[in-house]
């Protein structure tokens, strides 16, 4: 307050000074007299001004108080401030709009009291008073005003349209602005010209501007309307679409054939954009429902190939990788709080050494004694399998785990007409071609890779020239069994995990190893990339049920045409 | 051949087969005997010892691992369900349950004449035929085997399954079908009906085990088992396998639409779960727990697992797939005869040709 | 040759005969060993493995809590109540085969189970043979009658109606568009034929909908995600979703809904089945604003949900439950209701005869931890409860957006369809 009036003092005083200097620069005319009256005047004038002013003051503090009385209010009332922070932004002074951000931020997040004296913020600095801005604590039982739907997004909408304005960030604005964007049409228009003229970054002041254009799409002016329609059709999407189709009906589109032309263009832009947004989002969702196919599936093909063996208990690999995940997480949030955020990168390797030490262990005890007889081992795997599904059940609970979303596999960027690229799938893809890549490099390059090749084309043969079968064996279940394991770690942020997600996996898994061909690498992946697009390209037709039949059915039928798969290693057909 | 009177073990199970039925018999005629409840789970058990039946003739006679023998259990049960419903439908003029959520004021096209209980009798065998034909046929003749044709079967079971979860199916989707009213006439509650049933179940049990055993006996038998052991040497021999295969797959498969139908009247409901790739995978676990390659175990192997499922699932529930899951692998490590092992020196001796007893070469 | 003997023979059949039946007969003679007299049984059919089990699971515990609570205070009729819990494994045949079993050999005086509508429908043949009682805690379809069975909880005319009625209003957000996503089986079907009849009633045209079904415990909803932002954007009014999804695809969609960076402010999400279990694993910040509708909610405010929800932890803590202490959803209210109604009735009655018991409920009144009063009639077996309405917050619960001024009388045969 005192503060307020220093700095009116201060205007005064340099009105003062300026009616000054206007007599003086009269005074250069010459006459004394006339002077010395403008000067009066115009002190006159600014007298009137400084009476009439705090009055405004005092009838914007009146409407701030107005304004926090129907925050406290019901929701109607909500609404109403909601709408008046809006006009705040677009037409308010700097104070304004300096006062109602941090109070349009309290409410969304939920940091505002209201009690029986008036409303509390409370912020980083502390809690005090959202109208006099005076330290205080909120008095026993306030509470919080709560924002229904209509509410939260009037309020959002203020938010962003407040930090457009006064955020120091340029990021920030940024961000406000890509909020607004999708509004553009329902605010104000003078808000986006409003920022863009005191916007300081070049850039930022740019996309104000085409933003400001956009929204002058129902405006009087021709001209404008066909730069709003060009610049809504750079960023084509269905949203968009409407927008643009429903100018059909209006009558300038009949009337004006410059506006008609625009409109019909604008229309096969942005059809053209959402096509081209759709085929993308149809092969992105086919590549990471591949890859995820593909990392189930691989551990499986080593173990498959080398020794016949049909391990299903497979999915509970998976299943205990994404275990051994989120027990990394409870650890570092235990101990190393800072570095919870990267608690996938850091379990890579507790879930492939854990997972592959219970596939060693599953071998040495159990398969050895089957390796002769492979629908015995599949019975026993299926016993571990359940055992497995059960203990973990017993001493985990059957809820699903509760995951932290990093930063690096939340939300996602839209790219272009619908298609939006999220990033915890982006993951799942990342991990995959890592997975690939490392198994790819195992199996050529190293000694180990090199018995396994062996073993799988020629047992006997390989056992004859001194290959270490049983060893190769044990090593290569562990593989198989760790790759299960990584397969479960990128799946953590996707899928919910439970004891039973293994189950989830199990056929589809097989079909792409069988598919494939057993014990190549190279089958694997392109089984799964086929079996992933098919099953996402057949699904918004016929539904996720239709689809999977579709590719059963016609994967079995492939199979009994050519039962060794698509790359099959050269053996005598039985 | 042998006559059939030189095999104890299978004698002895069919003469108790034999004595249950006359204790069910009793039971409806007088007030002593079995409850309904004991006979119901009775009849239970015996549908599930002719589905473990018909695997192990393709299994333990034939060598071919089939883990979908769930899906020719599901056709016999759905449609005997079907005949119960429409045969409810004519009696009581209730409409059933899936067709009010799914606002059908009619039943579909396909339903039709299913009222009828012989006509329904021949879908079953249709249908099972002709999807146990075509299969087998295929998978045949791209002598497609041992591992493959496991999973396949496990494929196909689950794709049926998830069709039949579909409500746009129109058969009850994951609801099922359930509110079978009248079997034949009478009320399907009455405990007389219900041991009626069971006897007739158990009944059943003991004609296919003679059947099984007449089909062994023979020639029949023998070729079977020669293709289990060495298939490549037996066709060197001349003879045509895929007939021999085929022929036995599709009465395998029949067996099992047998318990299905005999099944489901008895439970109640039927609902898709009885495709889930896990129960067929369940049925040879009884096969192999029993004893695959003996008829007696197959039928052992069934009940005894299966009373101890109905047993535990209400005295200790959190204990039994840990003791299931111990079993399998006790059997296949320890036991890999199964249970006749256990029984080898006492009363048991292993049906069918002699060399048969000592360790049954593993298929590769 | 053999060495058959008549003799041989008999023995032979009779040890078969006792080997098949022992494992059936023999618990239920070493049961009735050990159920003492004075004692009444309850049994609970409520899995606690499979899809189902992370929220039918909790329900056992309750009913156990409530039972202890009600024989601390002298148990009923001069016993005391012993809770017979089982596992049908999320196998709705199963759940028909424990209850009977449960009904007939163990002599239950009630079953309290199932959740999804097929176990109830499994089991619903069951004990109107049986001629048993079965109390079933969650809201439903509707368009059921039995005599034997109690709906504890509320039909759509009192759960799904008022919440799509409040979003097509104008304090919701005037909604005219509708995607309607559910699982494949008899609830989701139901509710969404008796929506379309309710919008058709209300002038709104077909294509203002749209219906996708998946399977149950399906995952992977990127697609359909798709659809409904594609839906969302054609225009036309604004658009929901009405989800009708159970079990673990709950917070599947969820997730992949905030992923995709739809908020609840462009297309708000119905979940009729959403409980606060199923927001545990997930980062509620992006979700907030989606809404549900049960006949309890959390954060009621009420003496007696205070209560609730501290004898709840404590009893957590005392007995190791395996579930969080801090997070109740509505079907556990309901079945410590159930319990309760239960304990109320067959007192009034004095006896634990079905159909006594039965003719008790009439004019029955209990105080819900939700704060309303339960009452049922003699008309049916309906329970009348409570409506609320509530709103996802950031900390993995529902906000009380909207609550009913009384406890609305239930409708159990819908008229829209």
């Amino acid at each position: 307050m005192a503060i307020q009036r220093c700095s009116q003092a201060r205007s005064i005083q340099s009105l003062w000074l300026t009616g000054d200097w206007f007599g003086r620069l009269s005074a250069r005319k010459g006459r004394q007299r006339s002077v010395h009256m403008m000067r009066r005047v115009f002190i006159a004038a600014i007298l009137f001004v400084a009476v009439w002013a705090p009055s405004l003051l005092v009838a914007a503090e009146a409407g701030r108080a107005d304004l926090m009385g129907k925050l406290c209010g019901d929701a109607a009332s909500l609404g109403d401030v909601g709408r008046a922070l809006v006009g705040i932004a677009a037409d308010g002074s700097q104070d304004e709009r300096a006062w109602a951000t941090p109070v349009a931020r309290a409410v969304i997040d939920r940091k505002l009291t209201c009690d029986t004296k008036g409303a509390v913020v409370i912020s980083g600095e502390g809690s005090f008073d959202a109208l006099t801005r005076e330290q205080r604590v909120a008095v026993e039982g306030g509470r919080s005003p709560f924002l229904n739907l209509k509410n939260r997004a009037l309020f959002e909408t203020a938010v962003a349209a407040l930090a457009l304005r006064t955020a120091p960030d340029p990021t920030q604005r940024g961000a406000a602005l890509r909020t607004l964007e999708r509004q553009a049409a329902g605010l104000p228009e003078h808000l986006f010209e409003a920022a863009a003229e005191q916007e300081s970054d070049a850039g930022l002041r740019a996309q104000m501007t085409a933003v400001a254009q956009a929204a002058a799409l129902n405006s009087a002016d021709p001209a404008k309307r066909i730069g709003a329609l060009k610049r809504i059709s750079a960023t084509p999407d269905r949203r968009a679409l409407t927008q643009v189709r429903a100018l059909v009906a209006d009558p300038a589109y009949a009337g004006d054939p410059e506006f008609k032309r625009a409109v019909d263009a604008a229309i096969a832009t942005i059809e053209r954009g959402i096509t081209a947004g759709d085929v993308l989002a149809a092969l992105y969702n086919g590549l990471s429902f591949a890859s995820i196919l593909f990392m189930a599936a691989i551990g499986l093909a080593v173990i498959f190939g080398l020794m016949g063996v049909i391990n299903l208990a497979q999915g509970e690999m998976i299943m205990i990788g994404a275990y051994v995940t989120w027990m990394v997480q409870e650890g570092l949030r235990r101990l190393a709080p800072a570095l919870l955020d990267w608690y996938l990168i850091i379990a890579i390797p507790a879930a492939f050494l854990v997972t592959a030490a219970v596939g060693i262990a599953l071998e040495a005890i159990l398969l050895r004694h089957l390796y002769r007889r492979p629908l015995m081992s599949l019975l026993a795997t299926w016993a571990v399998s359940l055992f497995l599904i059960n203990l973990v059940r017993v001493t985990f609970g059957t809820q699903n785990l509760n995951f932290v979303t990093p930063f690096y596999v939340a939300g996602g960027v839209p790219v272009i007409g619908d298609f939006i690229f999220t990033w915890n799938r982006m993951f799942a893809i990342a991990f995959a071609v890592l997975t690939l890549g490392i198994t790819w490099g195992l199996m050529r390059l190293t000694p180990l890779g090199l018995n396994i090749r062996a073993v799988t084309q020629n047992r006997t043969m390989a056992g004859c020239i001194g290959i270490p079968v049983r060893r190769v064996d044990t090593m290569a279940f562990g593989l198989g069994s760790g790759l299960a394991g990584l397969a479960g770690l990128a799946l953590a942020p996707i899928y919910s995990v439970n004891p039973q997600m293994g189950q989830n996996f199990i056929i589809d898994s097989f079909m792409v190893v069988v598919l494939g061909g057993v014990g190549t690498i190279v089958g694997t992946v392109v089984a799964a990339l086929g079996i992933g697009q098919i099953n996402v390209l057949i699904e918004p037709m016929w539904g996720a049920v239709a689809a999977k039949v579709i590719v059963l059915m016609m994967i079995i039928a492939f199979l009994q045409w050519r039962p060794e798969g698509l790359f099959a290693i050269k053996g005598r057909r039985k | 051949m042998k006559p059939l009177a030189s095999d104890r073990a299978f004698l002895i199970l069919l003469a108790a087969v034999l004595a249950v039925v006359l204790l069910l018999v009793i039971s409806i005629a007088t007030p002593f005997g079995l409850s309904a409840y004991l006979a119901n789970v009775i009849g239970q058990l015996a549908a599930f010892a002719v589905l473990a039946l018909s695997l192990d003739l393709i299994w333990g006679y034939l060598g071919i691992l089939s883990l979908g023998h769930g899906l020719f259990f599901g056709i016999g049960g759905y449609v005997v369900a079907m005949h119960l419903l429409k045969h409810s439908h004519e009696v009581t003029g209730k409409v059933p349950d899936f067709m009010q959520f799914m606002g059908w004021a009619e039943f579909p096209f396909y339903w039709t004449g299913f009222g009828f209980f012989p006509y329904a009798l021949l879908v079953t065998a249709v249908v099972t035929l002709l999807i146990s034909g075509v299969f087998g046929y295929v998978s045949f003749r791209s002598r497609v085997g041992g591992v493959y044709f496991a999973i396949t079967t496990q494929a196909l079971v689950y794709v049926a399954m998830l069709l039949m979860f579909r409500n746009d199916t129109g058969f009850g989707g994951n609801n099922g079908m359930t509110g079978f009213t009248v079997v034949f006439g009478w009320p399907i509650g009455g405990s007389r009906v219900v041991i009626a049933m069971a006897a007739v179940s158990v009944l059943m049990l003991g004609l296919t085990l003679l059947g099984c055993r007449m089909l062994l006996a023979g020639r029949f038998g023998v070729l079977m088992i020669a293709a289990r052991d060495d298939e490549v040497r037996l066709r060197t021999l001349g003879y045509e396998t895929l007939r021999l295969k085929l022929v036995v797959w599709c009465l395998s498969a029949l067996i099992a639409a047998l318990a299905g139908m005999l099944y489901v009247p008895q439970v109640g409901i039927i609902n898709p779960r009885l495709l889930a790739p896990e129960l067929s995978l369940e049925i040879a676990v009884w096969v192999a727990i029993g004893g695959r390659g003996h008829l007696v175990g197959a039928v052992i192997g069934a009940v005894l697992v299966n009373a101890v499922k109905f047993w535990l699932s209400v005295a200790a529930p959190e204990l039994w797939p840990f003791i299931l899951s111990g079993l399998i692998v006790l059997v296949v490590l320890v036991f890999p005869n199964g249970l006749v092992d256990l029984a080898k020196l006492k009363l048991v001796r292993p049906t069918g040709l002699k060399h048969m007893a000592s360790g049954t070469p593993e298929l590769r | 040759m053999s060495t058959f003997s008549r003799r041989s023979f008999l023995q032979a059949t009779g040890v078969a005969a006792a080997g098949l039946a022992s494992p059936i007969g023999m618990p239920a003679i070493v049961r009735s060993a050990h159920a003492a007299s004075g004692t009444v049984k309850l049994g609970c059919l409520f899995s606690s493995s499979g899809t189902m089990a992370n929220i039918e699971g909790r329900l056992n515990h309750v009913v156990r809590m409530a039972a202890d609570e009600i024989n601390a205070k002298g148990g009923v009729n001069g016993r005391t109540i012993e809770v017979a819990v089982s596992d049908p494994a999320s196998d709705w045949p199963l759940y028909a085969q424990v209850g009977k079993q449960m009904l007939e050999q163990d002599k239950v005086a009630a079953l309290f189970g199932c959740w999804t509508s097929v176990s109830r429908k499994s089991v619903l043949p069951v004990v109107e043979q049986a001629n048993g009682l079965l109390f079933y805690p969650l809201h439903f379809e509707g368009d059921e009658n039995s005599k034997n069975i109690v709906y504890v909880n509320s039909p759509p005319a009192s759960s799904v109606l008022p919440a799509v009625d409040y979003l097509m209003g104008e304090e919701g957000v005037s909604a005219k568009r509708f995607f309607m996503l559910g699982s494949d089986y008899v609830w989701p079907r139901t509710i969404n034929k008796q929506l379309k009849g309710y919008w058709k009633s209300k002038g709104i045209p077909e294509t203002a909908w749209r219906e996708e079904y998946v399977p149950l415990g399906f995952s992977n909803f990127q697609t359909l995600v798709n659809q409904i932002r594609a839906f969302a954007d054609k225009g036309g009014g604004k658009p929901i979703v009405v989800l009708t999804v159970v079990g673990s695809s709950i917070p599947d969609f969820l997730r992949e809904f905030a992923n995709q960076g739809i908020k609840a402010t462009d297309v708000p999400v119905l979940g009729l089945d959403m409980v606060e279990a199923d927001l545990e694993g997930l980062n509620t910040e992006p979700l907030v604003g989606h809404l549900n509708c049960w006949a309890y909610l959390q954060n009621a405010k009420s003496a007696a949900n205070a209560t609730f929800l501290k004898q709840w932890a404590e009893y957590v803590k005392a007995k190791n439950v395996p579930f969080k202490g801090d997070v109740v959803i509505d079907p556990m209210v309901s079945a410590y209701n159930s319990v309760h109604l239960w304990a109320m009735a067959a007192a009034k009655a004095n006896s634990f005869d079905v159909l006594e018991v039965r003719k008790a409920f009439a004019g029955l009144s209990f105080d819900c931890p939700s704060g309303y009063k339960l009452g049922m009639t003699a008309e049916n077996n309906y329970v009348s409860r409570g409506v609320f309405i509530g709103s996802v917050n950031e900390k993995q619960g529902f906000d009380i957006l909207w609550q009913s001024k009384d406890a609305p009388k239930p409708v159990p045969f819908s008229p829209y369809g």
